[in-house]
Parts: C-alpha cells; structure tokens; sequence
C-alpha cells in the first residue's frame, strides 16, 4: 500500500474515527485505525465494537486531488502514536507506504516515521447494512434534534435503556425522547421521503453525543437506516454506525399530564437567568434546588435557600399568568438545561400542581418538550 | 449551635476509660476483677482479633490487634469473651450523662472517650478537684475507672491522659512542655502514625522536641499542611473548640468487615457486600438521611488497601441501589487477589428534611395522590415550626435500628435526653 495525501484532509478524517477508538477494549487490534488505500480514495475506520466510524478521502474531489500516487493495499496503525505523528508532520503532504512485514513508512518532507503495523485482514469487518429502507434528513436538523434531547438521557446504569434515545419513525413524523426519570425531552420533526418505519428503537446517549461532535455542517443531508441491532448515519464522507441498546423503551406519553392548572409565558432568557442567579446559592448535594411562586399581576419569584450558606429572592415580571395559584420546587439544573436546549424567545410552562411534571415549550410550538419533575420539599 | 469559647486561656479536659470494654465486663461480673480478661471478636473465627484487654493481661504481653491463639499463648489462663456492645453503649450513655451534668461543652469522641471544656464551668475549687471529683463519681456509680488529661488545648488534654494510666489526672501546661512532651518519642504523638513517623525519622525528627524546633517549611515539603498542624501541637499550640455538635455532623455513613478468610469467590463476597449494603441502609435509616456518592474499599491480603468512589446523579438510600453500585465499583476495580476485607460509604450524606425529594416520571403519581395531604402538613408546619409528624415505619423497632459496631457513635445521638 502506497498514496500520498494532503495533510489537512488526512488529519481531519483522522479525529473523526479516533472518536470510536478507546485505548480499552476486548478485542486488542480495536486500539489500532484501519487505513485502506483504493483507486478512488482512502477509507479510515476506527471502532469500539459500540461504535465505528469510516471516513472517507476520495481521491479527487471538485477537481481538486486529495490523494496521489495510490498504490491499493491496507493497514492498521497505533491510534496511541499515529494521530499525533500526522499533526506534527512538517509539510503539507504526507506520503504513507507499507510493506509486506507490515512495516510502515511514514514521510513529509525531510522527517521519516517507520512504524509497526498490523494486518487490516485481522480487523474485524463492519456489518454491511441495507440501504433500502432508509430515510434522509438535513445535517443540521439532525444535530439540533440530538442538542435538544441527548442531555437527557441517564447516566445511571440502574435503567440501562434509559441510557440511550429514543427514536420513533412513524407517520412520516420522526421523534426523539430521552428520560433519565427526573426529566424527560422530545423533539419531532415532520420527514416525508421516509420508505421505513419504526419505534421501539433506542441509541446509546454517547453514540449521538460523538456523532453531533463529528457531523459537519457544511455537508447538507444525512441517510439514516435501521436494523434490528445497529442503526447507520452516512453522509459523503462519513459512515457512522453505533449499536442499539436491548430493550423495550417505557411508554412515556400516558405519563406526561396533558391538562393544565396553570400556565406561564415568559421570555426564555430572563428566565434562564433568574434560575442560574437563583441557583448560585442552591447545592448540588441538595439537588440544587429552586422554588418558583406565582404572585399575581404577571409576577413570579424565584427563590433559594441554604441554611448555612443564606438565601437569595428575585421577583421577576412575565408575560403572562393563568390558572391556579402555585409554589413549585425543582431542581434548578434541569430548569437550565431544558431552557437552553430551546431555541426560540418565548416560552410557555403548563403546571399541574406542585408534585406533577411540568411542560416548557417554545410559544405556539409543540414540537419540542422539556419535561421536569418537581422536587418535593419537606 | 453551641461551641466553646475558642479565644482565652481555656481549661480542657480529655477523658478516657481505662480498658472500657474489659472494664465494664468486671464491673457487670465483679469476679472478673483482677483477672486478665480479653475481649475479642468472633473466638471461632479469624476475626476474632483482640479488642481489648485487661491491665493483668495487657502485663503478660497481650497487645489489641492480636488474635487469640497469639495471646493464649502469652497468657495461657486468659479469659476471652465475645463483646456485649449493649452493656458498653449504655456504660458509654451513662457516662456522658455525668459530664453533661457539669458542662454543655461535652464533645464525645468515640465510646469511651470525649473532651470537655470546663473554662467557664461553676466549679468548687480547682480543676483538678473538679477532676478527682469526676474520676471517683464515675468510679463510684459505673465501677469504670478513666484517666483524665487537662490542658489548655484538646491535643495536650489528649495527650496527658495517655501518660497515667489506670485512674490517673494529668496536667499539661505549656510552660512546662519542654520536660513534659517533648522528650517522648515522635510517635507517641497523637496524629503522628507509623508511616507518618517513618518520614519524620527521614528528617532527624525522633522525639516531639524534634519536632517542635523543625523548620516549619521543611515539614510543609515533608507532610503537606499536616506538617504545620503537627509543629503547632508541638508546641502546644491547638485552638479546635470543643464542639459538642461535632457528632451530629456527618458527612459519610458506613460499614466494613473482615473476611473470616482470605477469599476470591465472588459469590462469599457479594454476600459481604449485600450484607454491608444492610448495614449502611439501616444505619442511614437511623439518621433519616441520603447520600450522593458510593465508597467501596477493598483489603487485599497483602493488606495493600484501595478506595474507590463513584458520584452519583441521585440520591440513595436503598440497600439495592448501595449494593448494586457497590458491586459495581468492585468488578470495576478488583485486582482479582484474595480480598480480606470490604467497606462500603454512602457519601455526600445529607439529612432527607433538607435535601427533598426529587420526583420520578415513573412513580410520582403515588406520591402525587397524597398532595392534599402534604399540603396539610406544609401547612402545620409553617404554623408550628418543625414537621409535627413523624413517618412510621415498620422496620422502627429499637432493636432494628440498633448499631452493631463499636466505633458507630449513633448511639451517642441521644444521651442528653
């Protein structure tokens, strides 16, 4: 195997794949990147057997080449060494050459690598996944779908499944939901060319985290296909495929009160920074609790109190206030997360009462929600 | 909150039972008396290690921390018996029911020690008097002698207690430490250990004296800030206030325990670990608390001793949450030798009245069902001060909740009612 690449492009593709690669793994030759050389371009992969990711170099792409002098063949390299070898490298061209022994020759300009490789025939192959029944949705949609819901998942491995995102494909609608019990989030999106369905899937919070990381803005669409274990993100030059959690996903909808006894609009800001000036005094080890009381003539106070530390009071003036009056706790931290996660000015909160979840949800918009469950104080 | 005046000359007393355990046995069982009796764990098994001994055995050469066929063999007619943590709780409650007679500045330590500051204490004469009076009342009403320190200080008061022993009153003053303290060896010192006084050797420290007159940045280097804290009480220098709230603090509650034997079977230590996992949740039942990081530490045999700790996104309180997240911390970090012994903490412990109750989608109808009447007791509350009702639980039987090990001084919670 031999080509010569552009540095730059080699260095991105690089990052992206070493996202999959954890130095601790079952299968030891995982630790390494898979690098293959063909006619049309250079193909990295890295994986942690719950996520691989390929990166795709195509050897000339809007006339402009990439990668030359390409001789088929390929390799697997030391993700400890090989990525920090690439960046340093002096020139802007990086000449990479194997031979039989696995030995491999790394040069740019006048500095020369030569390090030990390891046989990609010994690389586990990708599951090949059917294309067909797949749907495709805009980069960006995807990414601020997983912005708006991925917080949510749980970090506790006492409900593994609620460690992932729920997707939903159904209707020509498509639905993400996280839940780590204490709060849940959803986000719909309306898709229409979708020629597949499905619902009871969930992928690992961690997988969208790194595919939101790695997804590039300036490329437009995303092809998303499904099968029963793995699901698959591709774009031009990225397939992104991670593993599905086992299990069946709690029904959420009957849980989420769908009547309210009173309702606020406020702007999403001001509110946001009432909470976190309010929060400043709340503890983490006492869930970071916030109190919230309606006060009539569109007021609102927001209080905290630690007895040890003091306590701090702001009054603040909304939009609107209807329904029953109320005091609720919650923890400020889910109160921000779920305010920063929407992306519009104004918002609306429908309280069921003190010990019920409440709604937020942009003004006139029901296709983003960001449910919390309030603290009960003693 | 009440603490001692920390700022002027202050009269301190540390008291300490002499052999507490093997003492209240005689004192239950006067035939005992002048025998060497050892009190020990378990007799069949291991475990049962020396806890504590008599002055006739402790002569014979039987040292806490040996096992029992070791101290038979010193001392042959040694009587061992199982320890009655009953009996030494309530000798325990007894006793500092006597010292809160004298001052509210009582700060109990463990079963059978504590501080008092008696600076401001109505006393009839001096406080060594006081002292005398004190060590004959608890020898008189309880038959369980102690030694009492005096001292400007809690670390000079601990530290004269320890020099006459059984029924002894020491006073330290500080004018007189450079014949009193400091020729007695580095770690005689309370708060220096083994290791500490190996590396205080390293830099020509042997005696406290040493110690007093090292230059201060040299010991930072040596031993962090702990260098200083430990030049300072050398010089007789300590102004912790005698803080009889210290015991309410609690910051982690938990519970460890030796194998009878050194073991790799996952299955004997998961039993461990469940059975510890009780013991924590009871315990954590007891102070109406929850926490929100797990501890496990592992013994090896080797007695090389690792914690490892997780945080948590949740408060627990439940022995299947504890355990689970116990076990799983020990499949993350055991070596695979054989394990002599296993604890387990709940940290970040707060009381459950202040931290509320985070809700969950899953079960909050049950809870939320009961909100008319939560709202009366919020309102009951804001009317009367404190909760007026108490949960009642099933499990809330005295000898349910009981402590079963020595050092735990939950018991201590209530013996000022």
């Amino acid at each position: 195997m031999k080509f010569i690449i552009q540095r730059d492009q080699l260095i991105a593709g690089v990052q992206d794949v070493m996202k999959a690669i954890s130095s601790r793994t079952v299968i030891p030759i995982l630790t390494g990147l898979k690098i293959e050389a063909k006619q049309h371009g250079i193909t990295l992969t890295g994986s942690d057997s719950d996520i691989s990711i390929e990166s795709y170099i195509p050897a000339e792409e809007n006339e402009i080449v990439n990668v030359e002098q390409i001789e088929e063949g390929s390799i697997v390299l030391q993700a400890k060494y090989f990525p920090d070898i690439v960046r340093k490298l002096p020139e802007k061209t990086v000449e990479i050459e194997s031979d039989d022994n696995l030995k491999v020759t790394i040069r740019s300009g006048k500095a020369e690598f030569n390090l030990n490789g390891q046989d990609a025939e010994e690389y586990p192959l990708l599951p090949k996944i059917q294309t067909e029944d797949s749907f495709e949705m805009p980069i960006d949609l995807l990414k601020s779908m997983i912005k708006q819901t991925v917080f949510a998942v749980s970090t506790m491995e006492t409900r593994p499944i609620l460690t992932g995102v729920n997707i939903k494909l159904e209707d020509n609608k498509l639905t993400f939901i996280a839940t780590d019990s204490h709060r849940l989030a959803s986000r719909e999106v309306p898709i229409s060319n979708a020629n597949t369905e499905f619902r009871n899937i969930v992928v690992p919070g961690k997988s969208l985290n790194e595919l939101n990381k790695i997804l590039d803005d300036a490329e437009e669409q995303v092809e998303i296909s499904v099968t029963n274990n793995q699901i698959l993100f591709r774009t031009r030059h990225l397939n992104f495929l991670s593993r599905l959690l086992d299990g069946n996903y709690p029904e959420t909808s009957r849980l989420i009160p769908d009547q309210s006894k009173t309702k606020i609009q406020v702007k999403t800001k001001e509110l946001l920074n009432t909470i976190d000036r309010a929060s400043l005094l709340a503890k983490e080890e006492r869930n970071n609790v916030v109190k919230l009381a309606t006060q009539g003539n569109n007021q609102i106070e927001i209080t905290s109190n630690s007895p040890e530390i003091g306590n701090v009071e702001e009054e603040m003036s909304i939009q609107s206030i209807d329904g029953e009056d109320l005091k609720i706790s919650f923890s400020s931290k889910y109160m921000i997360d779920a305010l920063k996660a929407i992306e519009y000015d104004e918002v609306t909160i429908d309280f069921t009462g003190a010990m019920r979840p409440f709604i937020i949800r942009p003004l006139n918009d029901t296709s983003i929600q960001q449910l919390i469950l309030p603290v009960r104080t003693y | 909150m009440i603490k001692a005046n920390a700022k002027k000359s202050r009269v301190i007393f540390h008291i300490d039972m002499n052999c507490f355990y093997a003492s209240v046995e005689m004192a239950y069982n006067p035939k005992l008396k002048g025998k060497p009796l050892a009190i020990a764990g378990n007799p069949e098994e291991r475990k049962g290690i020396i806890v504590t001994s008599s002055y006739e055995a402790r002569s014979k050469g039987v040292k806490t921390t040996m096992n029992i066929w070791q101290a038979k063999k010193l001392c042959p007619e040694l009587i061992v018996m199982r320890p009655n943590f009953d009996r030494y709780r309530e000798a325990s409650r007894e006793i500092f029911k006597i010292l809160s007679e004298i001052t509210p500045y009582v700060q109990p330590v463990s079963i059978d020690e504590g501080y008092m500051d008696v600076t401001s204490s109505n006393m009839d004469g001096t406080p060594i008097e006081l002292a005398i009076n004190l060590q004959q009342r608890i020898l008189n009403e309880l038959d369980i002698p102690c030694s009492i320190g005096i001292a400007p200080n809690k670390f000079l008061a601990k530290m004269a207690s320890d020099m006459k022993k059984p029924l002894g009153i020491t006073v330290l003053r500080k004018r007189e430490l450079s014949k009193t303290l400091w020729p007695l060896k580095v770690e005689e010192m309370y708060g220096v250990g083994e290791k500490t006084a190996e590396k205080l050797n390293t830099i020509d420290i042997y005696t406290i004296g040493d110690l007093a007159k090292k230059d201060p940045y040299q010991l930072k280097q040596l031993l962090g800030i702990n260098g200083e804290r430990l030049k300072n009480r050398a010089n007789g220098i300590d102004t912790r206030p005698v803080d009889p709230d210290a015991i309410y603090e609690f910051k982690s509650i938990g519970s460890s325990q030796t194998m009878p034997e050194d073991t790799t079977d996952l299955i004997v230590i998961q039993r461990l670990l469940k059975q510890l996992a009780e013991n924590v949740e009871r315990r954590m039942k007891r102070k109406d608390a929850a926490g929100k990081s797990i501890q496990i530490m592992i013994r090896y045999h080797d007695r090389n001793t690792i914690t490892r700790s997780k945080k948590l996104q949740s408060f627990i309180e439940e022995k299947e949450d504890i355990y689970r997240l116990a076990d799983e911390l020990f499949q993350k970090h055991w070596s695979g030798e054989p394990v002599r012994l296993l604890g387990i903490s709940v940290q970040d412990v707060e009381e459950k009245r202040n931290i509320g109750q985070q809700l969950d989608l899953f079960t909050y109808e049950k809870v939320a069902s009961k909100e008319n009447l939560y709202s009366t007791i919020e309102t009951l509350t804001e009317k009367y001060g404190k909760n007026p009702f108490k949960k009642w639980s099933p499990g809330d039987k005295k000898d349910d909740i009981q402590p079963r090990t020595s050092f735990q001084k939950d018991f201590l919670d209530d013996y000022k009612r």
